[in-house]
C-alpha cells in the first residue's frame, strides 16, 4: 500500500498575503404586494441572473399527489392568458433569455436569465408566468405524457435507484421519503390539481425575488414594483408534517439491476438542516472526510485503490430534515471492500483527532472555494439563495470564513461521533444481485429489491 | 447593444510557450489553466483512449511534487483543480485565490518540465478510468450516446472514427513507455499555452511565467497525422444495442464546415435555430407539436474548440410507439422545410441576440464551480489552434453579420442526406434483458 505520508517539498512557492473577500452589500426589500426581493450589483458580464422562489413544493402538495408541484412548475411555463407556448419560447429568444420553471422538495421556483437591457421584458415574463398562467389542457396532456416516460426511464439509472432508495429507508412515512411519482400516480394527476396548486403557492406573499447582475439596484427595484407591484395573494398554510423516521442499525438494501457491470454504493444517515449551529461543522467534517479531491475517501479507494472513479460524501439539506451520505460506484468485485474502507475512514474520523496540519488544509480549502461565488453572477446568485432561502443571519456570507477557522479537532472528533453515524448507517447497493448479494449480506440485515420497487427476498 | 471588451495580453516565451493573461479584479480568485494542442483525435493507433488515460497520469507526479501532493497543494491553497480531454486540446485547470497564483503556476510548470510515475501508478489510473468507463457508458442508459456511437458509423479515418474513451485491451497494453513518449512528443511547451484569468496583474504574471517556465527545454515540433476524411457520397447508418434504457434513440449527424471559413458562423447560427432550446426548430415540431419525440437535443459541441471533422449531431429519444422510421420522417419534415424555406428576418434577429446573450454567457461559465472556464477555454482555443487569443473580442462579429441566404444556403449544402451518419440505439428486449 502507498503511503499517504506527504512531506511538501521545500521548493514549493509559500503563499501570498490574502485578499480581502469583499461581499457586495445586497439591497433588500419588500414590494407593496408582500413580495419579498434581494438585489445585488455585479458587472462581470451585460446580463442579469434571477430566481423568484415560492417556500412550497412538493412536500406541501404530497397530499393532492406527489411530484404535483414539479408538474405545475413544468406546465406552468407552456402557455398564459396572453401568450401561447410558441409565442413565450420566441419572446425569451427575441431578448436574450433563458428561463426554466421547477419544484423541489420545499420550493417551487422560476429561474431566469438575460441581457441588462432587456431587463424590464424579462422581468415581465416572469410576472406572467407566476400570476397568469393558463394551464392549456393539450399542453398539460402532453407534458403528463412525456412525464410517464420519464419515471419509466428514471428507473433504469442506478444513481436514481439507489437515492430513491435511500431517501425511503431513511425517511419510511415522512413525505420526504418520496422523491419521485409512480407511473399511478402520474396517470392521476388532473388539470384541476394543478390549478389548485398554482393558486396556493405563487402568491407574492410566498414569494422572494433574487436578481444579481449588471444593474443599478434603485432602478431595477422600481422596475420590479413596476411589473411585479398589481400581483396580489395570502401566504398558504402550512402543514405540520409526520416526523421522520430513525432507523436504528445497520442494514443493507440491495437493488437488483440485472447486466449490471459495476455497483451503485450510497450509504446514508440522518444529519440536520441548514439552520442548525453545527452546520458549518458537519461541512467541515464532511470535507476532511470524503468531499474534497484531497479528502481521506477519495485518497484510499480511489488514488490508492483504484476501486472507483467517483467517491464523494455530502449533506443534503431539505428544510425540515438533512441527510449525510456517502457514494461511490466501485467494480462489482470490491463491494465488499469498499465498504470496509468507507467504514474504516468514518471510524476513524469518530476516534482519532484529525492532525492540526490536515485540519488547518481542510479549512483553507472550504473558505477558499466558499468565495469562488463572488467572481460570477450565477455563483452569486446561488450564495445569497442559500442564505436567503434558509433565513441565516444576514452577515453568514462575511463570517463563514472566521467560522471555520475557529473549529478544532475536538470539535471535529464531537462532530464525527455525532453525525457521522457509523452503526446506523442505511447501505444501499444497485448491482446484479448474482455478482454482489453475499458480499454485501456482510454488512448487515439484507432486502432485495428489484428496479420497481419490489421486494425480491 | 454592449460590446465586449476584455483587457486581454499574451507573450510568447523562448522556449515557444504562449502566455495569455486576462486580468479582472471582480474577486481575488485567479483561474489557471495549461492547455496542450493533443486531445483524443490525434491519440496513437492502437492506443485507444490513450489521451485520457494519460491526462490522469499528469496527476500522479511530477519531478517535485510526488503523486498526491499536487491536488493536496491545490485543495489546501483554498483551490478546486481538474483536466479534461477534448478532441484537439487537452487542459488542466485550477481555481485558487488569487494569493495562491505563483505555487499553482510552479506545480503546473514542475509538470510541464517532467512526468515522475511508476508501474503502479499506471495500474491504478487504469482502473480508476475503467470505472469511469463504466459509470458514463457501459453502466449507464445511453451511456455514451451518441460522442462514442456515431463516430465509428460517420467516419472512416481512425482518428475521427475510433473509441475515445478506449477499448479495455487498448488500455491494458498501455505500458509506461508509451506514458514518457507521449509526454515528450506532445507535452512539450511550444505545443502549450498557459492562460491566466482573473485576479492577476499582467506584468507580475509574465514575471512569473517567465521565471517558472523560460527554462524547460522546447521540444520538436510534435507531428501530428492528417485527420481528413474521404468525400462522403452517402448516408451511413449504424445499430447499437441498449441495454438498460426504455426508449428508442437515435442520433443524426452532419458534417460541419471547418472553423472560420465564410460558411462556419451561417451553420452555427442554422444550428441555433434547429437546436436553440424550446424555440428551437427541432424541438418545438418533434417534442411540442408532432409529440414524436420525448428527448430531443443537439448542436455542434465545443464550436469554438474543434479542429477535424466534426458533425452538428441530434439527439432524439422518442416513444415507442412509432417506429425508428417514422420519428427519422418527423426530422426530415423539419430539415426539408428549412432548405426550402430558410428562416424569417424575425427568427434571424432572434437568434443573434440569443446568440450574443449566450457567449456572454458561455463566457463567465463555471465548469464545477470554476469560475470563467469559459474565457480560458475561448482564450486557449483561439491561441493554439488560431494564433489569435484577441478573437475573444472580435468572434461575435462574423456571427452578428450572417444574412438569411446564407442560412439557406448552409442548409442546401450542409444538410443533405449524402452527408449524414445516423445511428439508431434501440433497447434490447425486456426478455433477453433478464436472461443476459
Amino acid at each position: 500500500m502507498a503511503t499517504r505520508l506527504v512531506e511538501v517539498n521545500e521548493a514549493v512557492p509559500a503563499l501570498s498575503p490574502e485578499r480581502q473577500v469583499t461581499w457586495p452589500s445586497r439591497k433588500r426589500a419588500r414590494l407593496s404586494n408582500g413580495l419579498e426581493v434581494i438585489l445585488v450589483e455585479s458587472h462581470t458580464i451585460p446580463k442579469f441572473h434571477g430566481d423568484l422562489y415560492f417556500r412550497s413544493g412538493n412536500m406541501a402538495a404530497i397530499d393532492r399527489g406527489p411530484g404535483l408541484a414539479e408538474m405545475t412548475a413544468t406546465v406552468a411555463r407552456t402557455g398564459t392568458t396572453k401568450r401561447a407556448s410558441r409565442q413565450i419560447e420566441e419572446d425569451l429568444r427575441r431578448i436574450g433569455a433563458d428561463l426554466a420553471t421547477s419544484a423541489g422538495s420545499d420550493t417551487s421556483s422560476i429561474s431566469f436569465a438575460g441581457l441588462s437591457e432587456f431587463a424590464e421584458p424579462l422581468l415581465g415574463m416572469v410576472d406572467e408566468l407566476a400570476r397568469e398562467a393558463a394551464f392549456p389542457e393539450a399542453e398539460f396532456e402532453r407534458e403528463r405524457r412525456q412525464k410517464l416516460e420519464e419515471v419509466k426511464l428514471e428507473r433504469t439509472q442506478p444513481g436514481f435507484l439507489a437515492g430513491e432508495r435511500l431517501r425511503k429507508v431513511l425517511f419510511g412515512t415522512h413525505p420526504y421519503a418520496q422523491v419521485s411519482p409512480s407511473e399511478e400516480q402520474v396517470a392521476a394527476y388532473k388539470r384541476d390539481d394543478l390549478l389548485a396548486v398554482y393558486s396556493d403557492f405563487y402568491t407574492p406573499e410566498n414569494g422572494l425575488l433574487l436578481l444579481v447582475g449588471d444593474f443599478q439596484p434603485d432602478a431595477m427595484l422600481k422596475s420590479a414594483e413596476k411589473v411585479f407591484g398589481a400581483w396580489q395573494g395570502k401566504k398558504p398554510q402550512t402543514q405540520a408534517l409526520a416526523a421522520a423516521a430513525t432507523p436504528h442499525g445497520r442494514r443493507v438494501y440491495l437493488v437488483h439491476l440485472p447486466g449490471a457491470v459495476q455497483t451503485q454504493i450510497l450509504a446514508g444517515c440522518h444529519a440536520i438542516t441548514r439552520k442548525h449551529p453545527d452546520w458549518i461543522k458537519l461541512g467541515l467534517t464532511n470535507s476532511l472526510y470524503g468531499g474534497a479531491f484531497n479528502s481521506r475517501l477519495v485518497m484510499n479507494i480511489r488514488e490508492d485503490k483504484g476501486y472507483t472513479y467517483s467517491p464523494r460524501s455530502g449533506i443534503s439539506a431539505l428544510r425540515q430534515h438533512g441527510y449525510f451520505s456517502v457514494s461511490a460506484a466501485v467494480r462489482n468485485d470490491v463491494v465488499a471492500a469498499s465498504l470496509t474502507e468507507i467504514f474504516y475512514e468514518m471510524d476513524k474520523l469518530r476516534s482519532v483527532p484529525v492532525p492540526e496540519a490536515e485540519l488547518a488544509d481542510a479549512q483553507n480549502y472550504l473558505s477558499g472555494v466558499f468565495s469562488m461565488g463572488l467572481a460570477t453572477q450565477n455563483g452569486l446568485l446561488g450564495q445569497i439563495a442559500v442564505v436567503a432561502l434558509n433565513e441565516l443571519p444576514d452577515d453568514y456570507l462575511e463570517k463563514y470564513r472566521a467560522k471555520v477557522r475557529a473549529l478544532t479537532p475536538a470539535d471535529l472528533l464531537e462532530t464525527a461521533r455525532k453525525y457521522l453515524d457509523s452503526a446506523n448507517m442505511q447501505i444501499v447497493v444497485v448491482g446484479d444481485r448474482a455478482q454482489i448479494e453475499s458480499q454485501a449480506a456482510l454488512f448487515g440485515e439484507l432486502e432485495i429489491f428489484d428496479a420497481q420497487g419490489k421486494l425480491l427476498s | 447593444m454592449k460590446r465586449l471588451q476584455i483587457a486581454i495580453e499574451s507573450t510568447t516565451l523562448v522556449n515557444g510557450l504562449k502566455v495569455v493573461i486576462a486580468p479582472d479584479t471582480t474577486a481575488p480568485v485567479v483561474t489557471v489553466g495549461v492547455y496542450y494542442k493533443i486531445g483524443f483525435r490525434l491519440e496513437p493507433r492502437g492506443r485507444s483512449g490513450f489521451a485520457h488515460l494519460f491526462e490522469h497520469m499528469m496527476f500522479q507526479g511530477s519531478a517535485n511534487a510526488p503523486k498526491m501532493q499536487h491536488i493536496k497543494l491545490i485543495n489546501s491553497s483554498g483551490g478546486v483543480l481538474n483536466g479534461s480531454t477534448h478532441y484537439d486540446v487537452t487542459n488542466y485547470y485550477e481555481a485558487v485565490p488569487s494569493n495562491a497564483l505563483e505555487r499553482v503556476l510552479w506545480l503546473e510548470a514542475d509538470r510541464m518540465r517532467a512526468l515522475k510515475v511508476d508501474d503502479e501508478n499506471l495500474r491504478n489510473q487504469r482502473d480508476v478510468v475503467k470505472e469511469e468507463v463504466r459509470v458514463n457508458v457501459l453502466n449507464q442508459p445511453y451511456g455514451g450516446f451518441p460522442w462514442l456511437d456515431l463516430p465509428p458509423v460517420a467516419f472512416r479515418n481512425w482518428a475521427n472514427s475510433h473509441n475515445f474513451y478506449g477499448d479495455f485491451n487498448d488500455l491494458d497494453a498501455a505500458d509506461l513507455a508509451d506514458v514518457q513518449a507521449f509526454f515528450k512528443t506532445y507535452y512539450v511547451p511550444n505545443n502549450a499555452v498557459l492562460l491566466m484569468v482573473g485576479d492577476v496583474k499582467p506584468e507580475e504574471g509574465f514575471a512569473l511565467a517567465k521565471k517558472l517556465y523560460a527554462d524547460i527545454p522546447a521540444g520538436a515540433p510534435p507531428p501530428f497525422a492528417d485527420p481528413a476524411e474521404p468525400e462522403q457520397a452517402e448516408e451511413r447508418r449504424g445499430h447499437v444495442e441498449e441495454k438498460f434504457g426504455t426508449l428508442p434513440a437515435m442520433a443524426i449527424g452532419y458534417v460541419v464546415p471547418k472553423r472560420r471559413t465564410t460558411d462556419w458562423c451561417a451553420m452555427a447560427l442554422l444550428d441555433q435555430a434547429l437546436h436553440g432550446g424550446r424555440a428551437g426548430k427541432l424541438y418545438r415540431e418533434l417534442v411540442l407539436e408532432k409529440q414524436v419525440a420525448v428527448e430531443l437535443d443537439g448542436g455542434i459541441e465545443d464550436i469554438f474548440g474543434y479542429n477535424g471533422p466534426t458533425q452538428m449531431v441530434t439527439r432524439i429519444l422518442h416513444k415507442p410507439e412509432y417506429s425508428s422510421e417514422q420519428a427519422l420522417a418527423a426530422f426530415d419534415e423539419v430539415i426539408r422545410e428549412i432548405q426550402e424555406k430558410g428562416i424569417t428576418e424575425d427568427e434571424l434577429a432572434q437568434l443573434k441576440v440569443k446568440w450574443q446573450s449566450d457567449y456572454f454567457s458561455l463566457l463567465e461559465g463555471g465548469h464545477g464551480g470554476m469560475p470563467r472556464y469559459g474565457l480560458m477555454h475561448l482564450l486557449a482555443c483561439f491561441t493554439l489552434l488560431d494564433g489569435e487569443p484577441q478573437m475573444v473580442n472580435t468572434v461575435l462579429d462574423g456571427f452578428l453579420s450572417v444574412k438569411r441566404e446564407e442560412i439557406l444556403a448552409a442548409a442546401k449544402r450542409y444538410l443533405r442526406k449524402e452527408k449524414r451518419a445516423i445511428v439508431f440505439r434501440l433497447p434490447v428486449a425486456a426478455g433477453v434483458k433478464e436472461a443476459a
